[in-house]
Formats: structure tokens, sequence, C-alpha cells
């Protein structure tokens, strides 16, 4: 009998019981189906009037058909399914932080909402202009928010870019998504930002979020935001913009330039153009404190291949290549020095060459460290690029276009 | 006082007793033979009252010495009894003298032994061997020829082979230790008998290799055999259970087969294999988890395709426990871990789901286990019925109507094929049945829950030992040199040594240097 | 002999490994950054030599008296009735210290995954389990860390290949900005932590090759602070200046890791890991705690205390802080000289008392 009662195993079988049974029983916490979910794909953060702030979030609508209309209006207004295959609905809430706003957009949805899978946040320009550094608190702080969220700054109202269906995406901010990951523009997201913000440069760029035109008969609705450029911050405030050429310069001084990017050049003494590829890319930025004056040199190398040749010109010429190599060098110096050039008239140190003094000068750099902004400005900086030509393509000497006799002899 | 027995069951054990007495052992008083014929016939005929299959013969051997032919009817070979037993005693102008010339000289029989008392006298008829018992003698002789209808040798059905041997063990324990026998002839291989329950006197037979296997353990399954006290053994469950160390545990601790290249093995590395009469699962032990995901095949097989194989194994072991649970997890705590396009995918499929995950998933396991025991159970043309119409009901119709979601469906598809690529089915079972609390934790707790459950299992898994082995060494305790035949299948040159703790008597099994190498022969 | 079951050396590192890691590794990047910020990656080095010197100190004292753990050693040195008092401080305090860390592994779960579940209920799930653990004795506490050790490095070494992408090797200069002053000063709550490996002094007289105790001792000290100094050097190249912000750097960094759009925010491989070894380290603790007051009250079997000290340890895991600020605060400041206190300064004097003894002893038999 006490064999049984007592026995190890017997205790064994009780705890599992125990733990298996009055568990459920006591309530599930945690516990929330995905019915219960309204899944956040992005979100946009503007300022409302009366210093309010103003977030609206696009949420997935899991039916599908046309039979489900999504409802519009609600609270802050708007998007909503204008059009049938509307995935995805738009609502707003405001409050005096985030957090409030948040609340309060809660309140408009049956379903809790759910921020694991909010890949893009949209500062609205407004909003930039007055600081953003309080919202990326919230945004770190918050536990459900991912850190590789990409974010952007958009011109004018962000919410503008969350109310459209685009027809090939599933949603405007997935669209956003795909757009920062091909990064042909800055690809920030929430991790780098905060690291920005609270780096020894005191400036930080998001890329820049305009709407294009819908073309001629489609409906309004089916525009899509996209990546233009830059958006400039001194400290957490938005200053100006770079457009998407000095967007490439700045790209290359951070070494964050990446394959595809295409290049189209005017060689000197021929008519028409040639077009490159970036094959690959490495920037090397050298600090250098000598007799108290500051500088940089910026070590640029890249490997090119060519995809179109406009011109008349023998690219396997040995010469012609040559003489293609530098002009492209004298191109990317071009585009790096006026990017340098517009930043320092900002004075904003988007390069984050703070960190490469304080890296390599820890001593001097602790002196500058409270006007880095003015030291910025009277930086010199070097710029020395080399560019090797890969390979012509699939295509020789000038191509399948053109008579041999057509082509320029070096 | 008398109330209190009852309570504690003391009366019902006490009238055990009794029974025991009066049904096992031979008649009360002298249990010997006795030196005339009359009493001994007196006291068998006593004995077998009402057994109308039992024999008894009388005849006059040369004609003249009265003795007693007694066999049970379908147990002894009559051929050869009438042949080689009567025609030859019953011969005219035979000496009658005493029972050893008779025995040396007459008797065309291989297997002769002399009973002195009544016990082994009816020992022997249960098991088929006739007695002739002669006037004037207070010895018998039992006739080594039984025979009996048994089932000829058959594929396993439970263990399933592509490559290896298709002999499985039968209901006939002479045959079974003939199967060992055939494949480990070295005398070394020792089998020793015992008789187990009262009524049913099963033979069972303990085999193991002298030198080769851990003495402790095989004293210590002696003693458990020996303390054994049942009615009756009809399957080596029965024994198997009154031995194992830890019978609370899910887990079993002894292996049991049907193959005797499996029962073989184990002896070559050191286990002891349990025969039972009657049943064709052997009980190997001591085993550890390893051997219970272990297939003889993968020891068939080129090594990368036996590793291969146990990985597969192992990685289906953790799918068949875990999936389930990780699925209801995921869905229903940590729906940030799913990628975005899955979770808008099975949020769509779930919109329309009355259910909550846990309640969907525990739904659709039980009926995935009612499924597969209807499907056992059930004679095979009928098996294949109800498998369709569930896979539909399950499958198709539950889904269309709203009731399951897709992806439930698959998830517990994947555990039911995960589940079946365990090759023990006690093992499987086992692990089906953990799967239910984990899921429950799953439901309360999430991953946590899960987290909990595995150290939970693993905790008790580390506890259990079978016959003193650890139940999950090599791992813990760790011996670095038997990983070899645990994380993969070394090939069978360099599988050197035995396992730990359970061939330490004689580590190594083979010489080195026996990985082939072309070059070698040459020199 | 209260436990029958012996360990080998090499389950006895497996055990002390995760006892110090565990709570370590999650909160060491953000408390050693704030103080050494871009040399936090040394600072490991340095608090290990803590981890050190308690082994050593606990293999002295063992060495003098080896079938005995300081609850009875204390005795022998500084007499019954001081000895006994002292026994009773290891017994408080690592029932406080337990209860700590069970506070912290509740205030992680709440905190960073069920974060509307009772924490009442995470504690005592965490509890019942190891009270399972401690109640099958030590040798079922050295298979199960063997089992879970390798594993939970594995999972650790895997995070981090995958979050190579993201690394910025930059990060880490420039390189002793502050002198070597800094990273000292980050070592201190390490060392805190390190001192913890005196909980050998329960486990050596349990362990079978004894020679090797020692060696294996310093090499999980040597583990643990190579394993800690990947995971500093880690988040440190992956958040730079805002690793000493985050509260949970390792599981924000296994958050970002992304791996073809499919295989993210796999934060709960490192729930898996801290649960893991949080488990271990309860579990270690709670056991030298049963033995350890079944050795102090001369019972003969630890297991009837096992239920009574578990529900103790609960409470104290509830009362260890009254909020999570609070509880990261002393984790921070005061905690770790306490634990250095009793687990190195006190065992050092008595060790120093018994050899002092000894050579008087010696002097006067000579």
């Amino acid at each position: 009998m006490k064999g049984l009662l007592a026995g190890q195993g017997f205790r064994y079988v009780l705890l599992c019981f125990v733990a298996a049974a009055s568990l459920p029983l006591a309530g599930c916490w945690n516990r929330t189906e995905v019915n219960d979910l309204a899944l956040v794909t992005g979100a946009a953060i503007d300022l409302a009037e009366g210093k309010m702030i103003e977030l609206s979030v696009q949420v997935f609508i899991p039916r599908t058909g046309g039979g489900q209309q999504a409802m519009g209006g609600g609270g802050g207004g708007g998007g909503g399914g204008a059009g049938g295959g509307a995935q995805t609905l738009v609502r707003s809430g405001r409050g005096a932080t985030i957090a409030e706003a948040m609340s309060k957009l809660q309140e408009k949805f049956p379903r809790k909402l759910f921020w694991g899978h909010t890949d893009v946040f949209i500062i609205g320009e407004s909003l930039a202009k007055q600081g953003i550094r309080d919202q990326v608190d919230f945004l770190m702080r918050f536990p459900q928010t991912r850190e590789r969220a990409a974010m952007f700054v958009s011109e004018g109202e962000a919410k503008k870019t969350l109310g459209f269906h685009p027809p090939l995406e599933r949603s405007s901010a997935e669209v956003l998504r795909e757009m920062s990951k091909s990064r042909l523009s800055m690809d920030v997201d929430l991790k780098k930002l905060a690291q920005m913000l609270s780096g020894g440069a005191g400036a930080a760029a998001l890329p820049w979020v305009e709407m294009l035109p819908p073309e001629k008969g489609q409906m309004t609705k089916q525009s899509i935001p996209y990546v233009y450029g830059v958006g400039v911050f001194k400290k957490d405030r938005l200053v100006g913009q770079l457009d998407d050429i000095m967007t490439r310069g700045v790209l290359w001084v951070r070494d964050e330039i990446v394959k595809e990017t295409v290049i189209t050049i005017t060689p000197q003494g021929t008519e028409g153009y040639v077009s490159f590829n970036l094959e690959s890319s490495t920037t090397n930025v050298v600090p250098e404190i000598r007799d108290n004056k500051w500088s940089v040199t910026i070590n640029i190398e890249t490997n090119e291949n060519l995809i179109q040749n406009a011109t008349r010109l023998d690219v396997m010429s040995m010469k012609v290549n040559d003489s293609l190599e530098r002009q492209l060098e004298e191109e990317i110096r071009h585009r790096v020095e006026e990017a340098c050039s517009h930043a320092k008239e900002m004075g904003t140190d988007i390069f984050d060459f703070a960190d490469d003094f304080h890296r390599k000068y820890p001593k001097q750099w602790n002196s500058v460290k409270a006007h880095w902004e003015d030291k910025f400005a009277s930086l010199e900086i070097n710029v020395a690029t080399r560019v090797k030509i890969r390979r012509p393509g699939s295509t020789t000497s000038t191509g399948a276009n053109r008579p041999q006799d057509e082509v320029e002899k070096p | 006082m008398r109330f209190l027995r009852i309570i504690l069951g003391l009366k019902e054990w006490s009238n055990r007793k009794q029974t025991m007495q009066q049904g096992a052992q031979a008649p009360s008083g002298q249990d010997f033979l006795a030196p005339d014929l009359q009493t001994n016939e007196q006291v068998l005929r006593s004995q077998y009252a009402n057994c109308a299959d039992v024999v008894f013969r009388d005849i006059a051997i040369a004609g003249s010495t009265k003795a007693l032919l007694l066999y049970i009817e379908g147990l002894s070979n009559t051929v050869e009894i009438d042949q080689s037993v009567l025609a030859m005693l019953m011969e005219k102008g035979l000496v009658s003298s005493d029972v050893k010339t008779l025995l040396q000289q007459k008797v065309a029989v291989s297997n002769i032994k002399e009973v002195t008392t009544f016990t082994e006298t009816i020992q022997h008829v249960s098991v088929g061997n006739p007695i002739l018992l002669i006037d004037g003698q207070n010895r018998g002789l039992a006739l080594g020829l039984s025979k009996w209808e048994k089932r000829s040798i058959e594929e396993p059905t439970a263990e399933a082979v592509i490559r290896g041997p298709r002999e499985g063990f039968t209901e006939s324990i002479g045959v079974n230790t003939s199967l060992l026998r055939r494949k480990i002839r070295s005398p070394k291989l020792k089998m020793q008998s015992m008789t187990v329950g009262t009524y049913t006197q099963t033979r069972i037979m303990i085999a193991y290799i002298e030198g080769l296997a851990d003495d402790t353990v095989l004293q210590e399954v002696m003693n458990r055999l020996e303390r054994i006290d049942i009615d009756g053994v009809l399957e080596s469950g029965y024994i198997e259970e009154m031995i194992e160390d830890y019978p609370f545990s899910p887990f079993p601790q002894i292996l049991n087969t049907e193959r005797p290249d499996v029962a073989a093995s184990g002896l070559l590395e050191g286990r002891v294999v349990i025969l039972v009469d009657g049943t064709p699962f052997a009980l190997v032990a001591p085993v550890t988890l390893y051997s219970m995901l272990q297939s003889a095949e993968d020891y068939y097989q080129r090594f990368l395709i036996g590793s291969t194989i146990r990985w597969l194994r192992y990685l289906f072991f953790l799918i068949a426990l875990l999936m389930p649970s990780i699925y209801v997890a995921i869905l229903t705590f940590h729906q940030e871990m799913i990628p975005t396009t899955l979770l808008l995918s099975i949020a769509k499929s779930r919109e329309e789901i009355p259910f909550p995950a846990l309640v969907e998933a525990i739904l659709m396991e039980v009926s995935f286990e009612a499924l597969r025991e209807a499907g056992v159970r059930l004679p095979k043309q009928v098996g294949a019925a109800v498998s369709i119409v569930g896979a539909l009901v399950i499958g198709e119709a539950a889904t269309s109507a709203g009731l399951v979601s897709a992806p439930m469906v698959m998830v517990v598809a994947l555990t039911g094929i995960a589940s079946f690529t365990i090759p023990r089915y006690a093992t499987g079972i086992a692990i089906r049945m953990i799967r239910f609390p984990v899921m429950f934790l799953a439901g309360t707790l999430g991953l946590l829950g899960i987290m909990l459950g595995l150290i939970v299992i693993i905790i008790h898994l580390c506890t259990i030992r079978s016959f003193g082995v650890p139940y999950l060494s090599p791992m813990g305790p760790m011996k670095a040199r038997d990983m070899k035949d645990v994380l993969l299948r070394a090939p069978w040159w360099s599988l050197n040594t035995r396992p730990h703790l359970i061939g330490d008597n004689n580590p190594y099994r083979q010489s080195r240097g026996n990985k082939p190498d072309s070059n070698k022969g040459s020199e | 002999m209260i436990e029958k079951g012996k360990i080998s050396a090499l389950q006895m590192a497996m055990l002390t490994n995760p006892t110090i890691l565990a709570t370590a590794i999650l909160s060491a990047p953000a408390i050693t950054a704030k103080l050494a910020e871009h040399d936090m990656w040394l600072s490991p080095v340095w608090a290990s030599l803590a981890g050190i010197a308690a082994v050593y100190l606990a293999w002295g004292l063992n060495k003098l008296y080896p079938a005995e753990s300081i609850i009875d050693i204390s005795v022998r040195i500084a007499g019954r009735a001081a000895g006994k008092l002292l026994g009773f401080v290891y017994l408080f305090f690592y029932l406080h210290v337990n209860g700590i860390i069970v506070r912290e592994y509740g205030e992680f779960v709440v905190g960073s995954f069920l974060t509307k579940t009772p924490l009442g209920i995470v504690i005592a799930s965490i509890v019942a389990v190891s009270a399972f653990a401690v109640y099958g004795g030590v040798e079922v506490l050295g298979r199960c860390a063997q089992i879970m050790v390798p594993v939970v490095v594995l999972l650790f070494i895997v995070i981090i290949i995958l979050l190579f992408p993201d690394l910025n090797p930059e990060n880490m200069l420039p390189f002793m900005e502050k002198g070597i002053k800094s990273s000292f000063m980050g070592a201190l709550v390490p060392q805190g932590w390190f001192s913890e490996y005196f909980v050998m002094t329960f486990l050596l007289p349990l362990v079978a090759d004894r020679a090797k105790a020692p060696k294996w001792g310093v090499i999980s000290a040597m583990s643990v602070m190579f394993i800690l100094v990947i995971g500093n050097i880690t988040t440190l190249m992956l958040f730079g200046d805002i690793t000493g912000t985050l509260t949970y750097p390792v599981l924000i960094a296994a958050r970002y890791i992304s791996l073809a759009d499919f295989f993210e925010h796999v934060e709960s491989i490192v729930m898996a890991i801290w649960v893991t070894g949080m488990f271990i380290k309860i579990s270690v603790f709670y056991y030298i705690l049963a033995l350890g007051t079944a050795q102090w009250l001369k019972l003969s079997d630890f297991r009837p205390l096992v239920l009574p000290l578990g529900l103790c340890l609960a409470s104290f895991g509830v009362w260890a802080a009254p909020n999570s600020e609070k509880l990261l605060h002393d984790l921070g400041t005061t905690i770790p000289f306490y634990l250095s206190a009793v687990q190195v300064v006190i065992p050092l004097l008595l060790l120093l008392i018994a050899l002092l003894k000894q050579k008087l002893r010696r002097q006067n038999g000579g």
C-alpha cells in the first residue's frame, strides 16, 4: 500500500497532472488568438493641431474577396476600402505622446493591435521638423516593435502614404519595405536611427518618401509611395533634403552603395552616353589631424561593368578603357564632393566622420565634441577614387548594333 | 479487525496462498513416485480428473511388465510414440530388466530424462513429453517427444526492414532459442531456464553471453524474475511490468523485439535477453533511450545511410513530441515569430474557425489517435476503409466546414507521420502520450511552457535507469567514446567498443585497423 | 554522507558553468557597457579572476576537509557556536541570493515574453521544476547539465553566427580610450557573479575524480569568461554606443536577426537558452540550500527539506525587490559586493585561520 501511494513514480504522475491540468484552468493570461489580432503592417506618425501626435496605422484585413468592404472613416478619418480588393485599412488616433495616441487608436479597433509585424514607420514632414527623439524613444522601448523596422520621412503628411492600394504589393507599407531593401536610397532601420541619434555626429538621415502620381487611367488610390533621396536631420530635426543623385554620393561615402547602381557619363570627344553598372565598391575613410588641421580622405575603390555603349567608341581598346575609367573616377568624385558640400551647408555630418575621428583620435575628439558642428564645417574633405572597368557585357567592342566601319578607332 | 483486513486486501491475499498450494504443487504428503504403479496411476488420475485430453495408456512391456504411458493429446508426437516406444517395448521376447537398460537399448528416443517426483512428472506431461511409468520402479521416464502445432517462422510484422533477415520469433520458445543459437553458435551463449506463473507454468529463458554480460545486471535480472509471483504469464509484457525499474515512467525501460537479429545484437553488446514461451516478443535489457530510437536496419545499411536515417529519426522524434505544441504556442503567444506573409495566410485561414488554437489542436490530435487505434484493431480490409473515411472527414470535410484550419491539419498529419518514424511502438506511444500535457503547457505559458515541459521530461529521463544503466547514457553521464553509435552510426570498422556500462566486462569488440584499404593486401 | 550520488569533475564544471553564465549573459553587456564603454569586452577577463579565486578557495578548504562543505568546515575552523552561526549565514545567504535569481528570471519572462502573466505563477513554475530536479539528487542534476549545456552553448553560437552580417567591428574602437581603469570598473559587477563559483564547496565532496576537480573548475570559469567576452563583443559590434541603454542587449540582438526574410525574431532561442541556464542555476543553488540545511541540522536526508525550502524560495523571489527597477539597480550596485563578501572574503579568512591553526599545531607538535 505504502509503496503504491508514496512511491516516487506516483509523485511524478501527480506532478505531471498538476502541471498539465491545473494551469489552463487558472486562466491563459497572455493567450491571444490570431482571430483577435489586428496586424499592423505600417504606421505613420504625424503632427496634428495643437502639438498633438497623430498615429495612423495600416491594418491588414484577413478576409479576401470583394464581399467584405473595409470600413472607412472612424475617428481621425483616413483611408479605407475604396477598391474591391482592398486588403488594408487605415485609422488614426491622437494624443500628446505616441503611447497615448496608440491607446486612443486601440479604442477604435475591435481587435487588439499587434505591432510585431510592423515593418515600416513613416514620420511626417511637420513632425520631423519638430524633432523625432521622443518618438524614437517610445519605439525602442515598446517591446513589440521590431528593431529592424524600416524608418522613413515623408513629404507632407505621412498618413497619406498608407492610404494607397498598390496594384503589385499587398500594401503600401510593403512597397516601402521592398524599396528600402533594394537600397537605392539609404536603408535605415529603427536600431540604426537610434544609433545615429545618439552618435557623436549629431546628425541623421532617413529615406525621403514621395507619392508617385498615378498613371493616366489608373485610380488615384492605386498610386504608390516611392523613395526619393534622403531627408537630413540635424540633431533630431529635419533640416533639409538631398536628391537621388546626391544620396548616391552619401551612400558612397558611407560605403553603403550597392550593386546594380547605374552611372552614366558622356565621354569626352564623342557624342552619346556610356552607362556602367556597379559591380563592387569599397570605401575607406581616413581621418587625419595635422598641425591642428582636421581633414578626411575618402578612398573609394570601385569595379564597374559596362552595360550600354551609345557612342562610337571602341570600348575594347585599352586606351578608351583607360580614359573611361578616368572619367568615371571624375564623375564619382564630383558626386561625392557635391554631397559633402551640401552636407556642410546644412551643417550635418551624415557621413559620421565624427566617429572616425573619435576612433582614431579619442583625445582630440573629446576636446571638440561639444562644437563638432563648427569643426565639421571647416573640415577639409579629400576624395580619391579608383575605378576599374571589369567586363564589357555580352557583346564586344562597340556592340552588335553598329557596322564595324562606324567605330571610332583610337 | 476483519474490516481492516478486507480493506487492506489481506483476506484476498491469504486466499491466494491456498489456491496456489492446491493448484501448483503436487498432492500434499509425499511427492516422490511410489515403487508400485497402481498408486502412481491413482495419484495421477486424481490430478488429471476431468481432463479429457490426457491419455492414460496401459501397456505391458515385453508382454509381462505392466507400464503406463501418459501424455496429453495434441502435445506429443503420437507417430513417434507408436513407432519408437510402443512398437519397441511391446516386442515379444524382450527381457525386462531395470529402467536404465531399457532406456539404453530399446527406446529409440534421443531425449530421455528420468523423473522421480510427481511434480516433475506433471511438468513434463504439461509440456508434451510423454511419461513412461513402469511397475516396480519408483522413477519414470520422460520421453522428449513433444510436438504441437505451431506457427511457422514468418517475417516480423511490427519491425519491418528493407535490408536484413526476414525471420521472426514465434510463439514457441524452443524455436526462439534455436533462432538465437543459430546466430550465436559459441557455447558462451548461455540460456537459463525458469518457470513463472502458478497456473500457466510458462517457461522463460534468460539468454546472455558469458563474459560479456555484466554479472550484477544478470544477477539483478535473475533476482527480479525470481521474485515474480503471478497466476499466469500470457505475454512478455507481464514480465516487463514486473521487473522494470520505474513502473510509472511513460518510457519503456526494457526493449521488446520480434527479431532474433536484434536480440542477438543485444547479446553481443552484453545485454540480457529474456525469452518467454507463448509470445514472439523477447525482452532485451538494459537499454537506453537511444536504443529505443534505433532500428535494426541502421546497422545493415551502409553507415552514411544509417547515420542520415538516424538523424532524420531524431528530428522527427522532436517533431512528434513538440510540433503541435510549438504551433499552438507561436500562434497564440508569439505571433511575431511567424514570417509576415505566412502569418497573413494563417490569419486568413483561421478567420472563420470557432475554436481557440489549443482546442483545435487537441481535437485534431485526439481524433488522429482514435483513427490510428481503430486502424490497428480492425480487420485489414475494414481498417483501410476507416483510414480513408477518417482522412476525408478530418482533412477535407472539417476544413471546408470551417471547423479546423488547413495549417492545423498539416501539423497534425506531420506529427502523425513523425510518430511513426520511431521504430519502437512503445516509445512512439510514450511520445504521443507526453505530447498532450506539453500542449496544455504551450497553451498556458507559450514557448516558456514548452521549455518547462521539456526540462521536466529531461529531468525524468535523467532520473530513470534500466537495470542500473542511466537511461540517457552515453549523453548523461557523458561518455565520448559511445557517441559514435548515438550521434551517428559509425562504420562497422570503427565500432570497436561495446557500450559503456553495458559491455564493460569485455569492452573491445574487434581489433583495430579493420578499415578497408586497397593497398593493404599487396604488402 | 547525506548525498549518496557522485558526479564527475566534468559534470561539476558543466553544473557551475550555467550557474554563473545564466544571469550574466543577458545583462552583462548592458551593465559593463555603462562603465567600460568600448572596452566592455575586457571586463569579463578581469572579472573571471574573482571566479578563479573562488574556485581555489573552495578547493583549498576542500583539501583540508575533503568530505565536508562550508557548513561543516566553518564549525571545524571557527568552533561550534561561531561555526554554526556562520553556517546559518551561508544558508540564509544562499536562500536570499536564490530568491534574487528567481526574481530576475521572473522579471525577464514577465517583462519580455508573458507580459500579462502573474509573476507568482512564473516563479512558482520554475521553482516546481527545479524542486523536481533537486529531488533526484546531484547525479540527476549533473546529467541534466551534461545534456543541456552543450545544447545551450550551441544555440548561443548559432545566434552569434546569424548576427555576423550585421556586425560592425569599428564599434570596438577606440581601444582603452580612458585607460585600463574603465574596463576594471566594468568588471566590478561581473566579479560578483563570478564569485558564485564558491558553490563548488558543496559539490567538491561529491566529485568522484577529485584530482581533476580544480582543473575543471578553472576550465569552467574560463569558458564562462570566454562566452561573456564573445557576447560582449557581439553586442558592442552590433549596437555600438547604445548597448548600455538596452535592458537585455543579447535579447534585442537575437530579435535583430533576419535571415532571408523567413528566419527572424528568434528571441525565443534566447528565451530557451536563458530558461535552461536559469533552471540549472536555480537548481544548483536550491540543491546546495537543501543539502546545506540538512548538513546544518545533521539530518540523514535532504529530500524532506525540498518542498518547504521551495516555498521559502518562491516567497523570497516575490519579496526580493519591490519592482524591476529596484532589482536592476541593486544588481548593478550593492549585490555584487554582497556576493563577493560572502563568497570570497569570508572563505579567505576561514582558509587563513585554518592554515594558521595547522601551522601552529605543527609547530607545537614538532
